[in-house]
């Protein structure tokens, strides 16, 4: 897999740092775990936050706080809840393990070649996140953004005017952009998409079904 | 650059992030003291060996108002920022074994961990605050990773080490202050002494050194 579209350095810096929405940390997330380059970067963020705690300002904790740390050391540790679905429920076999993670919400048809099925993110406060399929060869609606919409691919390709983008490339709309994807003949595309803001269609079409398409 | 990015601070962030005061810090970097590097990896080493408690308490003394004082520089209210930073030792010392000293980042562990559990907690409040949505699962003691979390340390963490050692102090201080800690450009030009103009060409060339020094094979 050769990636070649990323996330801006700005994003990465913000999931390392923990700054990201739920939503959008899940999609830059499925990123870096699809590109070692990006992954490093992450990493290399990290590294620097490390140094920036090394260099904050201590504030005194209260005085019973190592007592209270003390007394909890030999109670058990909760068990973790990484309950996994089982394969029947995903919506996608081939889904990466941690979208495999996830649960979803109900899969429904939202134009044409075009369904979606929420991921369900009890805590993401302004992104929403989203599996999208889309016909191969389909010609998206053109479109544009209030706010932003994070991209990565998971299967097949599209295009728009920024390049081509396949299996785990990464694409960062926001509200400048007002672009019209095209997919890819070969495969139908699957991505997953985080999104905040409204969408707003363009062109007659557009119009015509907008009253009905809600992402 | 940041400059060109308006809404990526406006809205893909999970809360509009907290004006940052100045102050004057910061004259170190922890690479230029790998002595306490290797001293806090090694105590974390003997907390996962033979669960020594005194070099607990040295990491905990060490540690924790730390990460209380980070937490509350960017944004978390006292109480909050206590009871995390009380937990993120907990969790050094009931994850000291997972700790990989050749990584030389025994702050950047720690600080993910931090990182995590303000996450969580941060999670966990929109949750409550959804009174529709009432979450069982969760209670306070409860110091589980998002399952997203599982993957950030990258399997080549010696390499993101070398990377960052051959990274000027400098060129390191400005991406730190800039991404990291997230301080204006002005600020950052104050700070350094250098001119405002000046901050904004460092940056882009430091982050674009440091794409390269993480792409070259070791
Ligand atoms: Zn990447």
């Amino acid at each position: 897999m050769t990636i070649s579209h990323h996330p801006p350095d700005e994003l990465i810096a913000d999931f390392a740092t923990g700054r990201l929405d739920e939503a959008n940390h899940l999609v830059v997330a499925v990123h870096l775990t699809q590109c070692p380059a990006c992954r490093r970067f992450a990493g290399a963020m990290e590294h620097l936050a490390g140094a920036a705690l090394e260099a904050s300002e201590p504030v005194s904790m209260r005085a019973d706080a190592f007592e209270a740390v003390l007394a909890k050391l030999d109670q058990p540790q909760p068990a973790p809840r990484a309950e996994v679905s089982s394969p029947s429920t995903l919506p996608d076999e081939d889904l990466p393990e941690i979208l495999r993670r996830c649960r979803f919400g109900k899969q429904r048809r939202v134009a044409p070649g075009l369904k979606m099925q929420p991921i369900i993110l009890p805590s993401a406060s302004q992104s929403r996140a989203f599996l999208l399929w889309s016909a191969p060869g389909a010609r998206m609606l053109q479109h544009s953004h209030s706010g932003t919409e994070l991209t990565c691919v998971l299967k097949g390709s599209f295009s728009h005017e920024a390049g081509r983008y396949g299996p785990g490339d990464f694409d960062f709309g926001d509200g400048e952009v007002d672009h019209q994807p095209v997919v890819g003949p070969e495969e139908p595309c699957l991505c997953v998409v985080a999104m905040t803001g409204d969408l707003e269609l363009h062109g007659l079409l557009g119009r015509m079904i907008s009253p009905f398409v809600r992402l | 650059m940041n400059a060109g990015l308006p809404v990526l601070s406006r809205s893909v962030r999970s809360k509009p992030s907290v004006p940052v005061r100045p102050w004057i810090r910061l004259q170190r970097t922890p690479f230029e003291r790998p002595k306490a590097t290797v001293e806090w990896a090694e105590l974390i080493g003997r907390v996962a060996a033979h669960g020594d408690r005194d070099a607990f308490r040295l990491l905990f003394e060490h540690f924790a108002p730390r990460v209380k004082g980070l937490l509350m520089k960017i944004g978390t209210d006292r109480e909050t920022a206590e009871e995390i930073a009380q937990n993120t030792l907990l969790a050094v010392w009931r994850k000291a074994a997972q700790f990989d000293p050749s990584s030389g980042g025994a702050a950047a562990w720690i600080f993910t961990i931090a990182r995590n559990l303000r996450i969580d907690a941060a999670r966990r409040a929109m949750r409550q605050a959804r009174a529709d949505q009432p979450d069982a699962v969760d209670d306070a003691d409860d110091i589980v990773e998002s399952p997203e979390m599982l993957m950030t340390r990258s399997e080549d963490v010696s390499r993101v080490a070398a990377a960052l050692l051959r990274l000027s102090d400098e060129q390191s201080k400005v991406v730190r202050m800039s991404f990291i800690e997230e301080r204006p450009h002005a600020e950052i030009a104050e700070v350094l002494g250098i001119p405002l103009g000046t901050v904004k060409s460092r940056i882009r060339l430091a982050m674009n050194r440091l794409r390269d020094l993480l792409d070259e094979p070791t």
